[in-house]
C-alpha cells in the first residue's frame, strides 16, 4: 500500500494537479478571508470554513476524477490488478494519498490563523475542531470522488458526477428534515461552532466507509464481467 | 507449472473461451497463436488473474488463481498488450514502482532495478520521462517492469506489435534470453516469431484449442502432399501438354519475363518426383533450371488448422 501512496503523491506533485488543488483553494480562501475580516471586521477563523466547504465542493474532483478512470483508460489498471496488491489496499492507498493533499492544504490555512492572531484572539481549540470537521467533510468528498472515478473511464464524466452529487447535498435539507441529517454539508455545520457531534462524526465515517467499500466491490465485480 | 483445467469464459450468452485445458511445464517457452478475437488475450488475462473465469480452475505453481489470487499473481510477471505505462514517471521510477508492487525486499530493490535496467539496455535512459521514449524503448521499459521481481513465469501479450524490424529483433533476443531462466508464455500474430522462439505452440480458434504441439510437428503435419516446384526453359510449351504416369497434376504457377516458367507438379504418394521429372523432362529436351520441394511453414500449418476448425 505504501508503494501506491508514494506513487500517487508523486503523481500529484509531478503533474500540476496537487499545486492546482492547493493553489485554487488558497486563492479562494484568501478572497473569503479578505471579505470576512475587512468587510465584517470579524476575527473569526472558523466561519471562513463554511465558505471553504463551498470551495471544496467544486475542486475535490481535481484530486479524485483521474484516480481510477485514468488507470482504466490507459490500461495501467492491468499492471496493478495483476500484481499481488489487493484491490482494497489499492483503493485505500489512493484515498490516503488524496487525503494527505487535503491535510497539506489545511495546514496552509494556519497562515490565516497567524494573521488573525496579530489582530485579535482567535480560539485555537475551535479552530482545531473546525479543521477536524473540514477534514471529515473533505474525506467524505474524496471517497465519493474515487467512487465516481471507478464507475466510468471518462475523467470528465467522473468529475461532473462528483460535483453533481455535492450540489445535490446542498439542496437535500429542502426535501425534509430527515434528509437534512444526511446532507454532508449540514453535518459539517456544527464543527465551526466548536462542537464535535458524535452522530455527525459517525455519519461522516460511515459515508466514507460506504463509498470505499462500494468502489472495492465494483472493481471486484468487474473482474467477473470484464 | 501452470495447469489450466476446463476453463470457460462467458460474457452473457457469448462464449469467449470454451472449455480449454492445457499444462505448461517449468522452463518452457510457449506461444499462443490464433486469429483476432480467438480468445488469446482473454486466456492470458485469466492466467494472470486480471479477469476471472466463469468455470474451471487455473493453478499456477500450486496456487489457484481464484482461491489464492495474490499468491498466484506473485508467481507471474505480465506485460499487457499495448504496453500501458505511467507517462509522467521516469523509467527508473516506474520500474521501482513495479518492484514495490511486487513486494521486493527493500534492501535488494535498488540493485535489482539497476540490474534489470541493464538487462534490457535502458541503463543510460533511466532518468528520462517515459512519455519521451520511442515505442521500442517503452516496450523495453514494460519488459523491465515485468521481470524486475524475478518472476518464475513471464507472460507477454503481443510483445512485438507496433515495432520496427530492428526493435523486433532486439525484443526477440531479450525474450530468448528470458527463456533461459523463466517459463515464458507469449502471444503473437507473427508466426515466424513463434516458430523461432517457442518450444511449443498452442493454437486457439473461436475460443477452443485446435492444436498443441511443437512448431516442427505442426509444420510437418501439413507437408504431406507429394509435390514439387520446377522452373524450366520451355519455349515450345511442351510441359503443358505432357502426360506422365503417376503424376496427378501439372499447374503453371508463373511465366517469368525471361521466358522461363514455374510449375507445381503433384504426384501420387510414394513416387520419387525428383527422379521422375528429371528423366521425363530430359527425354523431351526441356531444360530444368530449378527444382525444389515446397517449404511448409508454420503459417501454412496455422491456416490449415484454422480452416479445418472453421469447416467443422
Amino acid at each position: 500500500m505504501r508503494a501506491v501512496i508514494k506513487k500517487e503523491l508523486k503523481n500529484y506533485f509531478l503533474s500540476p494537479i496537487g499545486y492546482v488543488f492547493i493553489g485554487l483553494f488558497l486563492i479562494m480562501f484568501s478572497i473569503f478571508f479578505y471579505t470576512d475580516v475587512f468587510s465584517y471586521k470579524s476575527t473569526n477563523f472558523e466561519y471562513i470554513f463554511y465558505s471553504g466547504a463551498t470551495i471544496l465542493t467544486f475542486i475535490t474532483p481535481i484530486l479524485t476524477m483521474r484516480t481510477i478512470a485514468e488507470e482504466r483508460k490507459n490500461g495501467t489498471e492491468q499492471l496493478i490488478l495483476t500484481s499481488p496488491l489487493s484491490i482494497t489496499k489499492l483503493i485505500i492507498g489512493k484515498f490516503i494519498a488524496a487525503t494527505l493533499i487535503l491535510v497539506i492544504t489545511e495546514v496552509c490555512t494556519y497562515l490565516y490563523f497567524a494573521i488573525l492572531m496579530y489582530f485579535g484572539k482567535p480560539h485555537i481549540s475551535t479552530a482545531l475542531v473546525t479543521q477536524l470537521g473540514f477534514l471529515l467533510l473533505g474525506m467524505s468528498y474524496i471517497s465519493f470522488g474515487i467512487f465516481a472515478s471507478s464507475i466510468t473511464e471518462n475523467q470528465i464524466v467522473a468529475g461532473i458526477i462528483t460535483i453533481g452529487f455535492f450540489i445535490l447535498n446542498w439542496f437535500l435539507p429542502q426535501f425534509g428534515s430527515s434528509f437534512a441529517n444526511i446532507s454532508l454539508i449540514n453535518l459539517f455545520a456544527k464543527f465551526p461552532r466548536g462542537q464535535i457531534d458524535i452522530a455527525d462524526t459517525v455519519t461522516f465515517l460511515t459515508f466514507i466507509l460506504m463509498c470505499l467499500s462500494l468502489t472495492i466491490i465494483l472493481m471486484q465485480r468487474r473482474k467477473m464481467v470484464k | 507449472m501452470i495447469e489450466v483445467k476446463n476453463v470457460t469464459k462467458k460474457y452473457g450468452s457469448f462464449v469467449a473461451v470454451n472449455d480449454i485445458s492445457f499444462t505448461i511445464n517449468d522452463g518452457e517457452v510457449v506461444g499462443f497463436l490464433g486469429p483476432n478475437g480467438a480468445g488469446k488475450s482473454t486466456t492470458m488475462n485469466m492466467l494472470t488473474g486480471y479477469i476471472e473465469q466463469t468455470e474451471g480452475n487455473i493453478i499456477v505453481n500450486g496456487y489457484d488463481t481464484i482461491k489464492k489470487p495474490n499468491k498466484a499473481k506473485g508467481q507471474m510477471g505480465y506485460m499487457p498488450e499495448g504496453v500501458p505505462l505511467y507517462n509522467d514517471l521516469t523509467v527508473k521510477e516506474f520500474v521501482t514502482y513495479m518492484a514495490e508492487l511486487h513486494k521486493i525486499d527493500r534492501k535488494q530493490k535498488k540493485d535489482r532495478v539497476q540490474a534489470v535496467l541493464k538487462e534490457v539496455g535502458l541503463e543510460s535512459m533511466q532518468n528520462k520521462l517515459i512519455k519521451n521514449l520511442s515505442r521500442g524503448q517503452k516496450q523495453r521499459v514494460s519488459l523491465a517492469g515485468t521481470i524486475v521481481f524475478d518472476p518464475k513465469i513471464v507472460i507477454l501479450d503481443e510483445p512485438t506489435v507496433g515495432l520496427d524490424p530492428k526493435q523486433i529483433t532486439e525484443i526477440r533476443s531479450l525474450i530468448k534470453n528470458l527463456g533461459k531462466k523463466h517459463t515464458v508464455i507469449l502471444s503473437s500474430h507473427i508466426l515466424s516469431e513463434v516458430s523461432q522462439i517457442c518450444d511449443r505452440v498452442i493454437i486457439i480458434n473461436k475460443g477452443k484449442i485446435v492444436a498443441i504441439d511443437t512448431p516442427e510437428n505442426l509444420e510437418s503435419k501439413v507437408s504431406t502432399n507429394n509435390s514439387i516446384y520446377v522452373t524450366v526453359e520451355d519455349t515450345d510449351n511442351k510441359v503443358d501438354s505432357m502426360k506422365i504416369e503417376n503424376v496427378s497434376s501439372i499447374t503453371l504457377l508463373k511465366a517469368n519475363e525471361d521466358g522461363t516458367k514455374q510449375y507445381e507438379i503433384k504426384a501420387n504418394e510414394g513416387i520419387n518426383l525428383n527422379k521422375l521429372i528429371f528423366s521425363e523432362f530430359a527425354k523431351q529436351n526441356i531444360t530444368i533450371l530449378e527444382m525444389k520441394k515446397p517449404e511448409t511453414t508454420l503459417e501454412d500449418a496455422f491456416m490449415e488448422i484454422i480452416k479445418e476448425g472453421d469447416d467443422k
